[in-house]
C-alpha cells in the first residue's frame, strides 16, 4: 500500500492524518490485509455471499406518519443551530 | 441473584432506597480504582424513582421481578436524560435524542438505570483499552484488563456495583470480557433483541447482551429485553416452535456436547486448555455424552471478521461528520470539507480510523470482489458448518479467550494481537448463533478462566437451560 493509496482513502474517509499517523496506520493495514489474505486459500466457486445476518425477508410496516416531538435533546449536541436549524459553514466560496 | 433481591425488597427486609444507596456506595468506594462508569445517573432522580416503589410496596401492591432492581448500560445505548459518548471524543457531549428499545423495556419493568459503563470507543477493540477517556481495569487484579469492548460493564457486575448490566457483542465485547472478569455474558441469536438505539457498529453482526452474575439472572434479562420492534426490521419474536421447546425441561444426561477441535490447537493457552479439558471431564461425569468435532472453516472466521466488520464500520461511522452529533470544540474551520477532515481525524481515535480506513479500502472499486465479496462468501461457508455441525450434537463447548486477562499496555500498539482475543468467539457472530461465557475455573493467580457454550439459531431458551446444568457442575 503506497502514500497515493492511502492518500485517497482517506479522502473517501473524510480524515485528516498527520504524516506520523499516515505512517502508522499503512504499516498497520499492511499487516492486517496480509492476515486476512488467508481467505484466498479457501474455494468459494458457486457459493452464494451471505449478505447479512437476518433470515427476514421485505419487512413491512403500515405507511402511517408518526408525528415525533421536537426534540430538544437532539438540538443541544450540535454546535451551532440558528432558528432550530443546523448550522454549518459555507460550502461554496 | 435478581431474584433473592426481589424476594428482599417484597419481604421488605430491604427497601428499595436502602438499595440504590448500596449501590451507589459501592461505586463510590470502587470505581475510583476500576473506572467501570463514564457517567452516573443523577443520585437524587435514582432515589426519587425507589421511592414511588417502597410505597407501592407499602400499600401491598404487587411489584414485577426486575422492579427496584438497579443496573447499568455500556455508553453506547441512548438512554434519555444521559450522555451517550460510545467511549469517543466525538460524542463526548452527545445528549441521547430518545431511548433504545432494550432500555425502555427494563425501564417499563421498574428497572432502575444508575450508569453508564466504559468501553473501547464505538465498541472496537478487546481491552477497553480505546476508551478516549481513561481505561477501566480487571476487579479480579488491578494490573490487568477487564477485556472489551463491554469491559466496563463487566467489571461493574464482577465488583457488584450494580446486579446486571447491557452490554453489546459483535464479535465477542460481552463474552470476552465476562470471561476476563469471571460473570455470565450471554450473546443471543442475532435478531432476538432489538437494536434501537444501539449506535451501530457493525449492523449484520451487533446484538444487545446481558452481563449477569448468574445464567438465571441473564435468562431474565434477556426475556425482557428480546422480542420484535417496529424499530428495528431485523429484530423478530422467537418462533413459537422453539417457545414450547423451552419449557420443555431436560436433564445433562440427554444432552451431546460437541468438542470442535480447532477451538483446541495452536495458540490457546496451556493453562485455560487444562482448566476447560477439567470442566469437561466433570460434566462427562455427570452423564452427557462428549464428541469431538470439526469446523473446519471456524480458522477462517477471524480473517472474514475482519473484512466484513470494518465494512459495516466504514458505512455506520459516516454519520459522525461533526455537525448532527456534535463534534470537537474550538477547531480553526475555514470550510465546510475542513470540518469534515479535522473533526472526523481529531474525534476518532487510532483503532477507530484504522477500522474506517480498512473498510474504505475493501469496499472501494476494484478491491470489493476480491475482500468483501469473498468474505460473504466464506461467512455462507462459516454458517454452514455450524449448521451441520448441530446436526451432529446439541451445544459446542470451548474456550471464550485463547489467553487469560492480559496485563494493561501488554497489546495496545499491536493491533493484530489484539484481534486475536476475539478468534473463538466471532464464529458465534458471523454465523448469527446464541453463545454464552460461564466462568469454570480460577487459575493459581486467581485469574478467571471462561466456558463458552454455543448453540444453533434460535436455540436461545435451550442454550440457557443447558448453561444452568453446567454451571451447577463446573462451580
Amino acid at each position: 500500500m503506497d502514500s497515493k493509496e492511502i492518500n485517497h482513502l482517506l479522502e473517501l474517509a473524510r480524515i485528516e492524518l498527520s504524516s506520523q499517523e499516515k505512517e502508522k496506520i499503512t504499516s498497520d493495514l499492511e499487516k492486517i490485509l496480509d492476515y486476512v489474505k488467508q481467505l484466498q486459500e479457501l474455494d468459494t466457486t458457486g457459493v452464494e455471499p451471505m449478505t447479512g445476518g437476518t433470515l427476514l425477508q421485505n419487512v413491512c410496516r403500515e405507511d402511517e406518519i408518526h408525528k415525533q416531538k421536537e426534540n430538544d435533546q437532539l438540538k443541544n449536541s450540535v454546535l451551532d443551530t440558528e432558528e432550530g436549524y443546523f448550522k454549518v459553514p459555507p460550502i461554496f466560496e | 441473584m435478581i431474584k433473592e433481591l426481589h424476594q428482599k425488597l417484597v419481604n421488605k427486609e430491604i427497601t428499595a432506597v436502602e438499595l440504590i444507596n448500596h449501590y451507589f456506595n459501592i461505586i463510590e468506594e470502587k470505581d475510583n480504582q476500576i473506572k467501570a462508569f463514564l457517567s452516573l445517573v443523577e443520585k437524587e432522580k435514582v432515589l426519587k424513582q425507589a421511592e414511588q416503589i417502597d410505597e407501592k410496596i407499602n400499600k401491598g401492591e404487587n411489584i414485577n421481578l426486575l422492579e427496584g432492581i438497579p443496573f447499568a448500560i455500556k455508553d453506547n445505548m441512548l438512554a434519555l436524560g444521559t450522555r451517550t459518548t460510545a467511549g469517543s471524543k466525538i460524542l463526548e457531549d452527545y445528549e441521547s435524542g430518545f431511548e433504545s428499545t432494550a432500555v425502555k423495556s427494563l425501564k417499563d419493568q421498574g428497572a432502575i438505570l444508575i450508569g453508564k459503563t466504559n468501553m473501547d470507543e464505538f465498541a472496537m477493540g478487546s481491552s477497553t483499552e480505546n476508551s478516549a477517556f481513561f481505561p477501566t481495569k480487571n476487579p479480579c487484579d488491578l494490573t490487568r484488563v477487564p477485556g472489551g469492548s463491554s469491559g466496563g460493564s463487566a467489571a461493574a457486575v464482577k465488583s457488584e456495583m450494580v446486579p446486571f448490566a447491557l452490554g453489546s457483542d459483535t464479535g465477542g465485547s460481552v463474552r470476552q470480557p465476562a470471561s476476563f472478569c469471571g460473570i455470565v455474558g450471554f450473546k443471543p441469536s442475532y435478531g432476538t433483541v432489538s437494536r434501537y438505539g444501539l449506535i451501530a457498529m457493525a449492523s449484520s453482526l451487533d446484538i444487545i447482551s446481558p452481563l449477569t452474575q448468574t445464567v438465571e439472572d441473564a435468562e431474565l434479562v434477556f426475556k425482557i429485553i428480546a422480542g420484535q420492534d417496529s424499530m428495528d426490521s431485523t429484530s423478530f419474536n422467537l418462533p413459537t416452535d422453539s417457545d414450547k421447546k423451552k419449557d420443555k425441561e431436560f436433564k445433562i444426561e440427554d444432552l451431546v456436547f460437541g468438542l470442535p477441535k480447532e477451538y483446541f490447537q495452536k495458540g490457546l493457552d496451556d493453562v485455560i486448555k487444562k482448566k476447560i479439558e477439567e470442566a469437561i471431564k466433570k460434566i462427562e461425569s455427570q452423564g452427557a455424552k462428549i464428541k469431538e468435532v470439526s469446523l473446519p472453516t471456524s480458522s477462517y472466521a477471524l480473517s472474514c471478521y475482519y473484512i466484513i466488520m470494518p465494512a459495516e464500520i466504514s458505512a455506520n461511522l459516516a454519520r459522525f461528520d461533526g455537525i448532527r452529533y456534535g463534534g470537537i470544540k474550538n477547531l480553526k474551520i475555514d470550510n465546510l470539507r475542513d470540518l469534515y477532515f479535522k473533526n472526523r481525524g481529531q474525534g476518532f481515535g487510532a483503532e477507530v480510523r484504522r477500522r474506517i480506513i480498512l473498510g474504505t479500502h475493501v469496499l472501494s472499486s476494484g478491491y470489493y470482489d476480491a475482500y468483501y465479496k469473498k468474505a460473504q462468501q466464506v461467512r455462507k461457508l462459516i454458517n454452514e458448518d455450524f449448521n451441520k455441525v448441530f446436526q451432529e450434537v446439541d451445544f459446542l463447548l470451548t474456550p471464550t479467550s485463547p489467553t487469560l486477562p492480559f496485563k494493561i499496555g501488554e497489546k495496545s500498539d499491536n493491533p493484530l494481537a489484539m484481534y486475536l482475543s476475539d478468534i473463538f468467539t466471532v464464529g458465534a457472530n458471523i454465523s448469527g448463533v446464541p453463545a454464552i461465557n460461564l466462568p469454570c475455573a480460577w487459575t493459581e493467580n486467581n485469574l478467571p478462566v471462561g466456558l463458552q457454550l454455543i448453540g444453533s439459531y434460535l436455540s436461545d431458551y435451550q442454550l440457557l437451560q443447558a448453561a444452568k446444568l453446567i454451571e451447577k457442575i463446573i462451580i
